[in-house]
């Protein structure tokens, strides 16, 4: 009982650092979503495209007839004649990839919008500031180039059939 | 709601609760019965192999998403030490 009366004592004559929120306001700059945790599961959203992407260029440009792609396509197949995973192949070749972009994104980017002076309503300034995080960088601008691919393909594609 | 059923080492997510062991023990049931499967009907070990390693693609990848959203989170890390 003297013990925790006099650790209320203590606590009670602490003395408390003199902080102002608003000056600190401006230098904390925190991101959406965990960093580490997006990269995590960012490598297994683009893994599967990337398993895609290198079966075809291995088929098509080295002429390797190694069964990898008639395998993986008959899986797909597969998974499309199930009901309720029908939709699987767009899902995980151009859907998985933009999560893993919009995750890492939120991850490393900080926006900040704010009014410079009170007086001038119409005067908005905004800090975007990005977090040099490697693994982060490399898997946004890996689905970058997965999407650009597979929409690059999608419009060739609409392209040859009209004519 | 906390759901506690997996933390993460790396890319890889490791259950900690029983319930993260049992869809573990699942995924690796499943990926098990896929292997058996595509041995059955394939010619050769490379036949297996190559027929089996987007299988496990696709398990690894459900199993992170479902790893992902019970995951312990960090924040909850911090406050308990």
């Amino acid at each position: 009982m003297k013990d925790q009366d006099e650790f209320l004592k203590q606590m009670e004559n602490l003395e408390v650092p003199d902080v102002n929120p608003s000056q600190h306001q401006h230098m904390v700059k925190m991101a959406i979503m965990n960093a580490g945790r997006s990269a995590a599961l960012g490598l297994w959203l683009v893994i599967v495209p990337c398993y895609f992407l290198l079966c075809v260029f291995m088929y098509y440009q080295f002429h390797l007839n190694a069964n990898w792609f008639s395998a993986m396509f008959s899986t797909m197949v597969q998974l499309e004649k199930v009901p309720y995973i029908d939709y699987i192949g767009p899902l995980v070749l151009f859907i998985l990839p933009m999560v893993c972009l919009i995750i890492n994104l939120l991850s490393i980017i900080h926006v900040q919008v704010r009014q410079l002076d009170p007086e001038r309503r119409k005067v908005w300034e905004m800090n975007i500031s990005i977090k040099l995080k490697l693994w982060n960088i490399v898997l946004i601008l890996i689905s970058l180039a997965i999407m650009l691919l597979f929409i690059n393909f999608a419009m060739t594609e609409n392209i040859s059939i009209k004519n | 709601m906390k759901l506690n059923w997996f933390t993460r080492k790396g890319i890889i997510y490791l259950p900690v609760s029983i319930i993260g062991w049992v869809i573990f023990a699942i995924a690796f049931a499943y990926a098990v019965f896929t292997f058996v499967d595509i041995d059955k009907r394939s010619h050769s070990v490379s036949d297996t192999l190559i027929n089996f390693v987007f299988n496990l693609l696709l398990i690894g990848l459900g199993y992170t998403l479902i790893a992902y959203f019970t995951e312990k989170k960090p924040v909850q890390d911090a406050f308990e030490k």
